[in-house]
């Protein structure tokens, strides 16, 4: 085996001698420069191999011939060779990005940079306390010289606002070293730990706070941080992502080493302020628009978490995998990622992130930056996600709730702003000059850097929690569609279409009903509706990918055998949701929205998945869930949580601009099958509701939010000009119905909401369908501008007219059951008031359905529509598949009915009585049967009149209507289809006024200005940030108490 | 109370008080060496023992009992140690200013706030 | 206004931090254990005189290289910083008597210097003092003539040997004595307690440390001494 301190030995004498090796030509210098780097990175691979995989035991190297605490020590253990290996990886990556600058500028700059990294090993090395002194100076000086790489004046003031603060900061590093020699005569780190009962009194510990506080300044906290902003901003990214990673990490082990000198119950400060200082750091970030500035917002509030998972942990003495996983987690995730995210901005030097539309022009690239960022914010399957799991069970078991919240609003705070550059980079204007081919030299290391973070999630999942294989489907879904970008669309549909039976035959049989039941939904569903995609031309790149990848995640909710592999699918749906939003045409700001509430809802969930135990099952949890007890927090959690994927009222901002943003063959998907999950996991709550009932009954007042969604969904689709934003809002009182119902927690109720919830995710998926062919062949949104179709396109004119029957409940289809089983429902359980709600809601229901079905089929013909074909093949074919399903349910409601009241006799004693066609239940009975025959008959004996008599009538034609000698200014505006609901909008249109989104609205100003205010305390001068950190100083040890 | 720690101590907070309050950039660094020199200050007086002499086993000091005789050798080492690292920090504070006053022509520090939130 | 009071406040903060500290604070009335077994050790171990040499050089060695590498960054930081500049030649010439003074005085410093950090084990002084030393020398140079040209070849020869030496010492260590003894003295015979040729290699440790210094802080007055 190779002695580590070889490292510091080639790297010193190297050092030494550039200057002269530099004399025969700088490719001689690089060559020796890059062999060292590679030999740190060797050596550290072996060791760490040694250790993690051979299970050598620890190294311990002393000097000078003698053995510590006479003479100084080096320690390599599998933490510190994790920590270096990953340290000179870095050093050797950035290196490389730096090749250019490297081979022109002065040899200094590689002597530095050499030596540099012989400082991070020393310094994790290294066991005696001044030697990390000496250490940590070799670390800073290099960098404070490397900081002027580029010549500019911003790097050289904050270089010196730098070594100001890092002056000081080290003077009470020694000083807190010095203390602590007069009580312990003692240096060494392991001897001082050995013998920390001299330090026990108050003198001491302010000895132990010095040295800790000196190195937690090091790593940047809130707000005694100014001076690291401004290098990160300034300074060349090569040297930031050296100064954000490497140092840090080399800076982050040195805490963790002299950490337990800390007595365990001063350590809470230490947790508190780096949560302090995430939570803030993110709230700042959200007004930064410097792409490097905000990294660095990043990067100090992802030490901040480090810095508090360490604390913690170190505190709780909690088993060594767990450390692991949750700081470490943290630690490789953000390592990773913020040197790969500096990299790249240094690529494409763009100063404002809204110019990031050029990253475009370079499809690697931007693929790496996707990659990077999402790992970033916390996304599985990257170390951040599970890092954050096991955080939210552990502050919960501890009951250190105020914590968890910080970390989860901060986190949101943090996945805001990377989500709102992502948008730009993938949405905004293109600009017209090109981006300069990248070399390979930069390129190169982001691109390790991201396999690294690949594999490393990879490695959690499988080694960490042995997860099966079907839950990387999703993700390999959208690896493998990425492979195969060169085929056609129609051809990648069809093997999507085959990827989704494959997946639907593999997972079948399901063990029960309610399974299956959201398995037609999920995947049967989905399979179906992807044939309306095959209408696409060329390759489209990153569509089919991502929708399998929803579509698979969406099919794994339902047979998750643990919450983890549930909310780990729950996560990669969101993901697989937002980017195909985001590839609408005006997808960038809904999309935002949509991230932003669903994370907000799956950090919700997080937490409230912290409350619950850990099940090992071999069941599906859905299955298992009525054996466990939801604690009532938990419970409020999830059900918000599910509340916002389902657009409940309050938390539905987000659903007309994703539903009328996304593609209109990609809508259909959220409406009809997407939105299910919502109310999937709802019934996930109710189930272990139902067994283990608590005095509180959340679900009475869920009842009356689903019944407020329904009246003002309903009431805001009636005022919408936009057929999509309609749609969007009838989807979101219609699921208003669902969660009414799934609330009553009765039979006759649930049996009504799964009713409804098959019923919805067919008429949704049928009109969808059928309006973006309409959509496809006008070219427009805007009912107004359509009209007099049914000629056109009678077949997408059924369809809609079928759909519209069965959402409003008219005999005789299934609509009408499923309204009859809802109010039975509701009565029987004595909710009037909501029935009644609800009786309202679907007359409002009539108005929109009756403009939408009038304004775009009926009517007159527009001009410009003369040329107008029925919609393509491929979106008729899911039309009529889903009519057929409508019309099957609505003539033999026993289909799904008898299926239905079997699944629900599980949790419920039967009420209803099937007999042949008949359902009784105790207020009535009815039957589906008899109601189509009756219907057809009322319906066929008119008909049959019109048809007899019909000579006598005449067609209005286009030019029947004259105008009265002048011709209107806005022609348009005289349609009677715009504004169609003016009188009504005057009576009810108070109802609408968007009292949610001024609230949302109004939240998000607040955070802006909050963080505006607290960003003040930057104010670019140098003196103020020492300030900051005297004054850190002294509040830290107040809060300390000694 | 042990004056000369006491001086070391009083020499760190008028070099933090200049460091705060001094605008010219000359004058900081200035602030800087004083904290630094009432740090080495306070390593020396951390060593010292009453009565005793110098750690160097010449003919002032017996032998076989040298350990008895003579004051705390590490902190002297130590001081060593970080006499040169405060030289060295100083002299680069002092090029960063030489670089910034050859691209600005000021060396007050509020000239020099151009980053900030 | 408000920010002279925060800077009072502070450093009011800081006073009563260290208060206690300041209070309770009295000498040691005898040295540690582990001043007490360096003590013997330099005497027993490495026929040192000087004890603060011997923990300089080799029970903290590894410090001493460290902190010659700091300074080592220092120089190569400011040759960094300053690698653009336009060297203007100043015409400012100092007295006759600086000028005349300073010739005779060089090679006089010089010698002291090299003195200092030969006797290190032996006397007060050593590598550092030794190297300040000679640097000084040089400082008189360039105070008596701001447009004196040192032998830059020379400088960097010094520099990057002397440095390289010190390293491959303790490497030799490392490759007779085992992985131990990076920086252990003792490969070279420790001669007789109180003699010039004694303590093993921490003479010639600090001769090499002594004209690394004394190289680099002339490099740094060169650099500094041209803006």
């Amino acid at each position: 085996m190779v002695n580590p301190i070889y490292i510091l030995i080639l790297s010193l004498v190297i050092g030494f001698l550039l200057t002269i090796i530099d004399k025969a030509g700088r490719k001689l210098s690089l060559f020796f420069l890059y062999g060292v780097l590679s030999f740190n990175v060797a050596v550290m691979f072996i060791w760490f191999y040694q250790f993690a995989f051979v299970g050598r035991a620890s190294l311990m190297i002393h000097t000078a011939g003698f053995i510590a605490p006479i003479s100084i020590n080096l320690k390599l253990g599998l933490l510190e060779a994790f920590v270096l290996l990953l340290a000179n990886l870095a050093g050797l990556m950035s290196a490389m990005f730096l090749f250019k600058k490297l081979k022109e500028t002065h040899i200094s700059g590689l002597i530095l940079y050499l030596v540099l990294i012989m400082g991070v090993n020393g310094l994790v090395m290294t066991r005696d306390l001044f030697n990390m002194f000496v250490f940590i100076e070799i670390l800073s000086i290099s960098t404070y010289a490397l900081i002027s790489i580029d010549e500019n004046k911003r790097s050289f003031s904050a270089g010196f606002k730098y070594m100001i603060a890092g002056g000081i900061t080290s003077t009470f590093f020694l000083l807190g070293i010095i203390f602590i020699y007069y009580f312990t005569g003692n240096l060494n780190l392991d001897t001082v730990l050995g013998n920390s009962s001299m330090l026990a009194m108050k003198t001491g510990v302010f000895s132990i706070f010095l040295l800790i506080v000196s190195i937690f300044i090091e790593l940047k906290p809130f707000p005694a941080n100014g001076w690291a902003l401004d290098v990160y901003q300034a300074v060349n990214s090569g040297i930031t992502s050296v100064i954000a990673v490497v140092n840090s990490a080399a800076i982050l082990f040195v805490f963790y080493k002299i950490l337990p000198l800390l007595p365990d119950q001063y350590l809470m400060v230490f947790v508190g302020a780096g949560i302090v200082t995430f939570l803030f750091s993110n709230l700042i970030g959200i007004k930064q628009t410097d792409p490097k500035r905000l990294l660095g917002y990043s990067s100090i509030a992802q030490m901040g978490l480090v810095v508090a998972a360490i604390s913690y942990t170190t505190k709780l003495n909690i088993s060594q995998d767990l450390v692991f996983i949750m700081a470490g987690g943290i630690f490789i995730n953000h390592f990773l990622a913020k040197a790969g995210l500096f990299w790249i901005t240094g690529i494409i030097k763009r100063s404002e992130i809204k110019d990031w539309g050029i990253l475009r022009n370079n499809t690697p690239l931007l693929l790496l930056f996707g990659v990077l960022l999402f790992a970033l914010a916390g996304l599985p399957p990257f170390p951040g996600f599970w890092a954050k799991w096991e955080m939210a069970k552990i502050f919960v078991s501890n009951n250190l709730y105020v914590g968890l919240a910080a970390v989860l609003i901060g986190s949101l705070f943090e996945a805001f702003y990377l989500f709102r550059w992502f948008g730009y980079a993938i949405k905004n204007e293109r600009k017209e000059e090109s981006l300069k081919p990248v070399d390979f030299s930069q390129l190169f290391p982001v691109a390790v850097f991201v396999l690294i973070t690949l594999l490393t999630s990879v490695w959690i999942m499988i080694r960490v929690y042995a997860f099966d294989l079907i839950n990387f489907l999703p993700v390999a879904a959208v690896f493998g569609m990425y492979l195969l970008n060169f085929l056609k669309a129609k051809l990648k549909a069809v093997l999507a279409i085959i990827v989704v039976i494959l997946y639907g035959y593999s997972i079948y049989p399901l063990e029960t009903a309610l399974q299956s039941l959201f398995g037609i939904i999920f995947v049967i569903g989905s399979g179906i509706m992807i044939i309306t995609t095959m209408n696409r031309k060329g390759k489209i790149s990153g569509f089919y990918g991502f929708l399998l990848m929803m579509i698979l995640s969406m099919g794994n909710l339902i047979i998750a055998k643990s919450f983890l592999s549930f909310f780990l699918n729950w996560e990669f749906m969101t993901i697989a949701a937002y980017l195909l939003i985001l590839r609408g045409k005006k997808g960038q700001v809904p999309a935002l929205t949509f991230i932003t509430f669903s994370l907000a809802g799956a950090y919700l969930m997080l937490a409230g998945f912290g409350f619950m135990p850990n099940v090992l099952s071999s069941n599906a949890i859905i299955n298992t869930i009525g054996s466990i007890e939801i604690p009532l927090a938990a419970m409020i959690l999830l059900l918000l949580g599910f509340l916002i994927k389902s657009a409940s009222f309050g938390l539905h901002i987000w659903i007309p601009g994703a539903y009328a943003e996304a593609e209109d063959d990609v809508t259909p998907f959220f409406a009809s099958i997407f939105s299910k999950t919502g109310i999937f996991g709802l019934l996930l709550v109710a189930i272990s509701f139902i067994k283990h009932s608590s005095e509180f009954n959340p679900f009475y007042w869920l009842g009356w939010l689903g019944a407020i969604s329904a009246i003002v969904g309903a009431f805001l689709a009636t005022f919408q000009e936009d057929v999509k934003k309609l749609m969007a809002y009838s989807s979101m009182s219609q699921l208003g119905y669902i969660i009414a119902s799934v609330s009553l927690l009765s039979h006759l109720g649930w049996i009504s909401a799964l009713y409804l919830t098959l019923n919805h995710f067919m008429f949704k998926a049928m009109i969808f369908v059928a309006i973006a062919g309409v959509i496809h062949r006008t070219g427009t949104r805007q009912m107004y501008k359509m009209g007099g179709l049914i000629k056109k396109m009678p077949i997408s004119y059924i369809t809609v007219l079928i759909g519209i029957i069965a959402v409003s409940g008219v005999p005789p289809l299934s609509g009408f059951g499923s309204k009859w089983l809802l109010y039975s429902s509701m009565l029987e359980k004595g909710w009037y008031l909501q029935a009644g709600v609800f009786f309202f809601a679907s007359g409002v229901s009539f108005l929109y359905l009756y403009r939408m079905i009038h304004t775009i089929f009926l009517g007159q013909l527009k001009y410009e529509h003369q040329n107008v074909k029925e919609a393509p093949i491929y979106f008729l074919i899911p039309q009529v598949i889903f009519i057929m399903g409508i019309m099957a349910i609505s003539m033999f409601p026993n289909l799904i009915i008898k299926p239905l009241n079997s699944i629900v006799g599980n949790y419920f004693a039967s009420t209803i009585m099937i007999d042949g066609y008949n359902v009784t239940s105790s207020l009535g009975h009815w039957n589906g049967n008899m109601v189509m025959m009756v219907t057809m008959g009322v319906f066929i004996v008119p008909l049959v009149f019109l048809i007899l008599f019909n000579g006598r009538t005449q067609k209005v034609k286009q030019f029947n209507i004259v105008f009265a000698a002048e011709r209107p200014e806005s022609p348009q505006t005289t349609h009677f289809a715009h504004n169609m609901f003016s009188h009504y909008y005057k009576a009810l249109g108070g109802l609408t006024k968007p009292r949610i989104q001024n609230f949302w609205n109004s939240v998000s100003e607040w955070s802006n200005a909050i963080a505006g205010l607290f960003r003040q305390i930057y104010t670019g001068n140098g003196q103020t940030y020492l300030l900051h950190i005297l004054l850190y100083i002294v509040v830290l040890y107040i809060f300390l108490g000694v | 109370m042990i004056f000369s720690l006491i001086l070391g101590f009083i020499l760190l907070i008028i070099g933090l008080y200049g460091m705060l309050t001094q605008k010219n950039l000359i004058k900081i660094v200035i602030g800087f060496s004083i904290v630094d020199t009432g740090t080495h200050i306070i390593i020396v007086s951390i060593g010292y023992l009453r009565g005793k002499t110098a750690p160097i086993i010449d003919n002032a000091v017996d032998l076989a009992n040298a350990a008895k005789q003579v004051v705390d050798p590490i902190p002297s080492a130590l001081v060593l140690t970080a006499i040169v690292i405060g030289l060295a920090v100083t002299a680069l504070m002092l090029s960063f200013i030489i670089k910034l006053y050859h691209k600005n022509r000021s060396l007050s520090i509020s000239d020099y706030q151009e980053l900030k939130w | 206004m408000i920010n002279r009071i925060f800077i009072l406040l502070a450093l009011l903060g800081l006073i009563l931090m260290f208060l206690p500290f300041l209070k309770d604070f009295d000498f040691h009335d005898q040295l540690g254990d582990l001043s007490s077994q360096y003590v013997e050790g330099s005497i027993n171990d490495l026929n040192s005189q000087n004890v603060v040499t011997s923990v300089v050089v080799t029970y903290r060695g590894l410090d001493t290289l460290g902190e010659v590498t700091v300074l080592f960054l220092a120089t190569a930081g400011i040759g960094f910083l300053l690698r653009t500049k336009k060297r203007s030649k100043k015409s400012r010439k100092s007295s006759e008597l600086l000028q005349t003074a300073s010739q005779f005085l060089l090679v006089l410093i010089i010698l002291t210097g090299i003195y200092i950090f030969l006797h290190g084990h032996l006397t007060p002084g050593g590598g550092f003092q030794g190297g300040v030393l000679i640097a000084t020398a040089f400082l008189l140079l360039i105070l008596a003539d701001a447009n004196v040209e040192f032998n830059h070849k020379v400088l960097h020869l010094v520099e990057s040997f002397s440095g390289t030496f010190y390293v491959l010492i303790g490497f030799l260590g490392l490759l007779l004595l085992g992985m131990n003894s990076f920086l252990d003295p003792t490969i070279i015979p420790l001669g007789s307690f109180g003699k010039l040729l004694s303590a093993g290699a921490i003479p010639v440790i600090y001769s090499l440390v002594g004209l690394k210094v004394g190289s680099e802080l002339t490099t740094i007055l060169d650099k500094m001494g041209g803006e």
